[in-house]
């Protein structure tokens, strides 16, 4: 009996799951896209918590400078003594938090300019597209350097370097979408009864363009933490004494010999962190694309070589 | 096919033209305005005034982009603020056979893992040799490159000893083996980075060649699946393999900025972060300008030579 009850209690709520927790239902079912989700979700934890876990990335003890990993430091010390697994996980805040604000810089101007060149078309798709294709006319990295060299050196900069470099990708891919949308009788059937374009626009389209828009979001964000990292490598990033991954890596390149550590284990989490993003993203993809609602390839599957 | 060449490069006037409205525009959005930058803080306002009248800076604006317009299309860039009166167009040219050489080279270490890799894939699709060339595609595009850049030195420099951890540039035609000695980790850097994406195109391209109609008649005929593979299949494929391999040429102009900061070599992205340091500003902006334009004329050339070469597409 007890088990009867149980069944007929189930079978509802399955007919009523929202189509937001079957794809992640979906998602998870890939062993891949599980350990992505796991790795990517004690990282952003692990962020959140850094400033209540008592971890000193600043103060100096110069007498153990370039310390191996050992019981007390798991990543060893750095050339000024630091510790550098706190460095790490406060870096994990300046890489996450960059990447975030990189990805809102990115997709709100992106989508708005992807829904009304492809939604108008004529000129302002001219115009907006000949932008587009100007920010595409210089490497992703190149340009981004370009908007630190006005804009100064500095964590905001970096973040807005890297989401204007973003902008195209959530253009083109909205505008695809859009174009691919705009004709279906449910659109003309809200013009037919009298809705103006903006509400065509903003309630009937964008809310059926958000798969793309969302596999672009996962995407972007690994690749916003690459660019951010390959920024602060090359000396543009975050300013010291700010611990970030990139910088990180590029004073360890100076120790390699005498404390391969400093460079090579900041390295191994950025790598995950990028990899595990990149794989939720294209599994993400997939499972959209098997539920047919994905118009538009997703963009920057690189940028920075 | 001539008009297809003209409209196409028709096409690039919009690019070029916002683009060097931006790149103009750049030093006049810096803290400052040029006159900052040459008088500094502390001049005085007749200092200022003289300097605002000597880079004539009281003239329209559409005057002062005409001039620096004409300036960089005569080959004029001006002269570089950091480096006496060296101008910046001699200085871009000498680091240009420096960037063409590792990109080159990087192209030919991309293909040489590449090309055999695709062909086992398509040869036996979703079989694990196909399933770990995938990962190894997935993992080379995931693995930033200052990172195995890093992994490189550590073991081939410090560990083994037998290759430079710091690059210089020694021209492959004067001396062949120390030039490739020198450029080999860098390229190879960029080369396994570059061999993911060529990986993943020539894969997609070649399974969808080989499900032609000319597949099932040379299978009919009784030609063996390899012959079909290696003799049509992967002619065909080829070509709009070009394409990639040509966009990515182009990519490396001036786009291997980090790779070339990791190895020290003296490419031209490694001088444009070097100008962003110092705040040359004519540097960074003739730099990026020339970036720009060989980029895009790249984009063209690839554009016309798959033209050429696929007769099949007619462009219109």
């Amino acid at each position: 009996m007890a088990a009867a009850v149980t069944v007929t209690d189930r079978q509802p709520t399955k007919k009523t799951q929202s189509p937001f927790r079957q794809v992640v239902k979906r998602v998870l079912g890939y062993p891949g896209a599980r350990i992505a989700v796991v790795f990517i979700f004690v990282l952003v934890v692990v962020a959140v918590l850094a400033p209540f876990m008592g971890l000193d990335s600043l103060t100096q003890d110069v007498a153990n400078r370039l310390q191996p990993p050992s019981g007390e430091h798991w990543f060893g010390t750095d050339e000024l003594g630091r510790d550098i697994m706190a460095r790490t996980i406060q870096g994990a805040r300046t890489s996450l938090f960059s990447a975030a604000g990189a990805v809102v810089i990115a997709a709100s101007f992106g989508v708005p300019i992807g829904l009304i060149a492809g939604f108008y078309g004529g000129w302002r798709d001219a115009i907006l597209m000949r932008v587009i294709d100007v920010m595409l006319a210089l490497p992703a990295i190149l340009f981004a350097m370009a908007l630190i060299a006005v804009l100064g050196r500095s964590q905001i900069t970096a973040l807005i370097a890297v989401g204007v470099v973003g902008i195209p990708s959530f253009a083109r891919i909205t505008r695809a979408q859009v174009l691919s949308l705009k004709n279906r009788e449910y659109v003309t059937a809200v013009e037919a009864l009298g809705g103006s374009s903006v509400y065509s626009m903003f309630r009937t389209v964008l809310p059926n363009s958000w798969s793309p828009i969302l596999v672009q979001i996962v995407i972007l964000s690994s690749v916003a933490i690459l660019l951010e990292a390959a920024l602060a490598f090359l000396g543009l990033g975050v300013p010291p004494p700010t611990p970030s991954w990139g910088e990180m890596l590029r004073t360890g390149k100076s120790f390699l010999r005498d404390a391969p550590h400093y460079a090579v284990l900041p390295g191994v989490i950025l790598t995950c962190t990028i990899l595990c993003l990149d794989t939720l993203g294209r599994t993400l993809a997939r499972v959209l694309e098997d539920r047919n609602e994905f118009g538009a390839e997703t963009e920057m599957e690189a940028g920075v070589a | 096919m001539i008009g297809y060449v003209a409209r196409r490069l028709l096409q690039l006037l919009p690019v070029l033209l916002i683009g060097s409205v931006g790149i103009w525009a750049m030093i006049y959005a810096v803290p400052g305005g040029p006159v900052g930058l040459i008088v500094g803080e502390n001049a005085s306002q007749a200092q200022i005034d003289a300097v605002t009248e000597e880079l004539g800076l009281n003239d329209p604006v559409m005057v002062q982009y005409g001039r620096w317009l004409s300036g960089a299309v005569t080959g004029d860039l001006g002269t570089s603020i950091q480096s006496g009166n060296e101008t910046v167009v001699s200085l871009i040219a000498s680091r240009i056979p420096a960037t063409m050489q590792l990109g080159f080279m990087a192209i030919f270490i991309g293909l040489i893992l590449s090309i055999p890799l695709a062909i086992i894939s398509a040869r036996w699709p979703g079989s694990l040799p196909d399933r770990l060339i995938s990962g190894y595609a997935a993992l080379v595009l995931g693995v930033p490159t200052f990172w195995l850049g890093i992994l490189f030195i550590l073991f081939f420099s410090v560990r083994l000893g037998f290759l430079p951890a710091a690059s210089s540039f020694i021209p492959i035609w004067e001396q062949p083996v120390q030039a490739i000695k020198m450029t080999l980790l860098p390229a190879a850097t960029l080369g396994i980075y570059t061999s993911g994406i060529f990986v993943r195109f020539l894969r997609a391209s070649l399974l969808s060649e080989l499900r032609s109609d000319y597949v099932r008649t040379a299978h009919s005929k009784g030609v063996r699946h390899r012959l079909v593979l290696i003799r049509h299949v992967l002619r065909n494929a080829l070509l709009p393999f070009v394409t990639v391999v040509g966009l990515q040429t182009g990519n490396f102009i001036g786009g291997a900025v980090v790779t070339e900061a990791v190895f020290t070599y003296p490419g031209l992205g490694r001088m444009l972060i070097q100008a962003i340091g110092t705040r040359d500003y004519p540097l960074i902006q003739g730099t990026i300008l020339v970036v720009l334009v060989l980029y895009v004329v790249v984009n063209v050339i690839v554009d016309v030579v798959y033209a050429y070469l696929d007769p099949r597409i007619q462009y219109s």
